[in-house]
């Protein structure tokens, strides 16, 4: 079985390296990135991950937008929003243009697993 | 300016609009005052106005047509009199042209002559024959003294003697007993002198003619000369002979008609001349105010205007009434309106601000979280650690502080979202908990003990799910102010049939009485006025109108003493009735 990939898109770094490492502990292959371009130039570079956890409120191209340019770059990558700034609205049109979950930041690490798992499947 | 302000606002009649230093109850009964005066004016003055006017103008019809009465009842008195001596007037002139002097000198044929006439002229006394020397010459009536009687100083003589036909004034004479005469005299073809021959006639004939006047309003009917004595008795002035001065006198056939006063009551004097005799007639009459018809009508519109006023008057009270109800009852649904309104903003924007520090809050949280976890993580890995258990159990702690303090993040967006209004599929199972936990530290507070009996495995229902928690808020909310202190609130939730899940939510509170139970679910109804929370009217209404909304309907029942159990219920979702209610979204 291979590693699978878990591409993490959040302005708040500190966060983002810290469930990284966690996420490596527990058998993933994970990267931080700091915001949607970085994530497209990680995309871009042919490491292609699984699953992205993208954040919604970041400054340049937002959580939806970058949701997009995922979606048009593999279709296949499962995406779930991991945000401290969620509303239902967000959630229902994320929903619309193939997000796989729309959890609410903190996160237990066995629940965020639990939709990893799910969505990958 | 702010003096004339100031005297505005202080006016009784406009406080009601203006007067903003009054408190409520006081403003409203002046509004109610104040309408109570303008309405009474605007319908009592034109009723007073109108009613006066016909007063006036009845007493002005009435006046006229006592006048009116005057005169013709003068007319008819003046022409039965006329008439009278003209048909005595004739008759003599018959005789004085048939007979000579020598002739009627005759006792005997003037006796004849007596006996004729008397049968057609009532009140005919004697007849009489007065020689040219003014000596009577023949006499036939009661008074047999007379013959030979000198009259040639007696002023009717002298009268008769220049005139054809002569009637005299009322006068005593030789016999003393009041009489007047109508004479007429004839030229002796022989001696070439005139001799006179006479009727008299007693003054209770002309009583009795002006008897047959007498009418109701009559109040008296007699005759005068020029030189002011009665010629004929009067109710008021004595009898024939006695002195009388009138105010005017008319010229010649002219019925002179005006108002005189006899102590209080005034009345109408017509004076006429009754022509070709020296008398003048004077016929009083009731004044319009005296007459029966006049108090009659008074009565009427006394009665009229009373009934009027009454019914003006009770009406413009009742309307006053509920004019000045209706605009407390307006101005209250406003205040209640704004008040709610900036309730609701209130909520609206205090749930604005916890969603905001909920969100700011959860980013710094979930870096604690995701920092402590990987702590845990990596000392859970390192076996050989020392401290690792005394790290564990403290990182453990961290990371349940961090639970707790997402429960909190989490409720509070929660609550911001019950703004929102979306249908989803709805568990009151679940609902019920979150609810409560809003309100469970005030129910301890107040020792009173809330127990759920949920049933397991209800159906859902398709709600919105903030709106359900207002109506259980609302509802819970209720029943913890009716218990204030120390009781029970039993909720119990259970599907009823196959169609419908309830809750019920009872209180050991002191229950309602029917009266207030029935207007319970009206908007702007509250029992909460006098207490130191003081309540808008429009929860339990909004709560109604929210259950109907949402397809489900909403009962109560109380008992004084015992408590009172709201029971809310619901249809259970289907696959079928999927479709309804999606407007609400």
């Amino acid at each position: 079985m291979t590693t699978r990939r878990i591409l993490i898109v959040d302005d708040e770094l500190d966060f983002g390296v810290t469930l990284a490492e966690r996420l490596e502990l527990r058998g993933f292959a994970a990267k931080a990135v700091g915001g949607a371009q970085e994530a497209m130039a990680v995309l871009a570079a042919d490491w292609r991950p699984n699953v992205v956890l993208l954040d919604l409120m970041m400054p340049g191209i937002d959580g939806l937008a970058a949701l997009d340019l995922i979606k048009q770059h593999d279709p296949k990558i499962q995406v779930i929003i991991l945000t401290g700034h969620g509303s239902t609205e967000s959630g229902i049109i994320g929903m619309q243009r193939g997000l796989f979950d729309y959890l609410m930041k903190p996160v237990d690490i066995g629940e965020l697993i639990v939709r990893i798992n799910e969505s990958d499947q | 300016m702010s003096d004339n302000h100031a005297r505005k606002s202080n006016c009784p009649l406009f406080c009601g609009l203006s007067g903003k230093d009054l408190s409520p109850k006081a403003r409203y009964r002046c509004m109610r005052n104040s309408l109570l005066i303008v309405m009474l004016a605007i319908t009592l003055i034109p009723l007073s106005i109108t009613s006066g006017l016909n007063f006036i103008q009845y007493q002005q019809l009435l006046r006229e047509d006592s006048q009116a009465n005057a005169r013709w009842n003068a007319e008819s008195a003046r022409a039965t009199i006329s008439a009278y001596l003209e048909k005595l007037e004739a008759a003599i002139t018959v005789v004085i042209d048939t007979y000579t002097f020598e002739d009627l000198s005759d006792s005997k044929k003037l006796e004849q002559i007596f006996r004729q006439l008397k049968k057609e002229h009532q009140g005919l006394v004697d007849l009489s024959v007065v020689g040219p020397d003014g000596i009577q010459s023949a006499y036939v009536g009661p008074y047999g003294g007379l013959v030979g009687k000198d009259y040639s100083d007696s002023l009717w003589f002298h009268k008769a003697l220049t005139r054809r036909m002569y009637v005299s004034e009322v006068f005593t004479g030789f016999r003393n007993v009041p009489h007047f005469v109508v004479a007429a005299s004839k030229k002796d073809p022989y001696s070439g002198q005139h001799w006179v021959f006479r009727a008299s006639i007693d003054t209770e004939t002309l009583d009795r003619f002006l008897a047959l006047a007498d009418t109701e309003a009559l109040e008296d009917i007699f005759l005068i000369n020029d030189s002011g004595t009665l010629q004929s008795a009067s109710r008021y002035h004595g009898d024939a002979m006695k002195d009388f001065q009138l105010a005017r006198k008319p010229k010649q056939n002219d019925i002179l008609i005006f108002e005189e006063m006899r102590g209080d009551s005034s009345f109408y004097r017509a004076v006429s001349r009754i022509q070709n005799t020296p008398w003048l007639l004077v016929l009083d009459q009731q004044g319009a105010e005296a007459r029966k018809i006049w108090h009659s009508f008074k009565g009427r519109l006394l009665l009229t205007l009373t009934i009027c006023f009454l019914a003006s008057g009770g009406m413009v009270v009742w309307l006053s009434r509920f004019l000045a109800g209706k605009f407390r009852e307006a101005d209250e649904t406003r205040d209640a309106i704004l008040s709610e309104t900036e309730h609701s903003n209130k909520l609206a924007s205090i749930g604005r601000l916890a969603a905001g520090v909920a969100h700011e809050i959860n980013n710094p949280l979930a870096i604690i979280g995701e920092k402590a976890g990987l702590m845990q993580d990596l000392v859970g890995l390192d076996q050989e650690f020392r401290h690792r258990e005394k790290f564990l159990d403290q990182l453990g702690s961290l990371q349940n502080a961090v639970v707790r303090a997402r429960t909190i993040t989490h409720r509070l967006l929660g609550f911001a979202r019950r703004m929102e209004t979306s249908l989803t599929l709805v568990q009151l199972n679940e609902i019920i908990p979150e609810v409560f936990s809003f309100l469970e530290k005030e129910a301890a507070y107040r020792n009173i003990h809330v127990i759920l009996q949920l049933q397991p495995d209800l159906p859902v229902i398709r709600a919105d799910h903030g709106q359900l928690q207002q109506v259980f808020l609302n509802v819970i909310n209720n029943a913890i102010d009716a218990i204030r202190n120390d009781g029970e609130i039993h909720i119990t939730s259970r599907r009823e049939n196959h169609k419908t899940v309830m809750v019920a939510i009872s209180d050991t509170g002191p229950g309602i009485a029917p009266e207030i139970l029935k207007n319970i679910f009206e908007p702007f109804f509250t029992t909460k006025g006098n207490e130191e929370k003081k309540g808008t009217g429009l929860g339990l209404s909004i709560t109604y109108g929210l259950v109907q909304k949402l397809g489900g309907k909403i009962e109560v029942s109380s008992e004084v003493g015992v408590g009172t159990t709201f029971i809310i219920s619901f249809p259970v979702y289907s696959e079928g009735s999927e479709g309804e209610g999606d407007d609400h979204a």
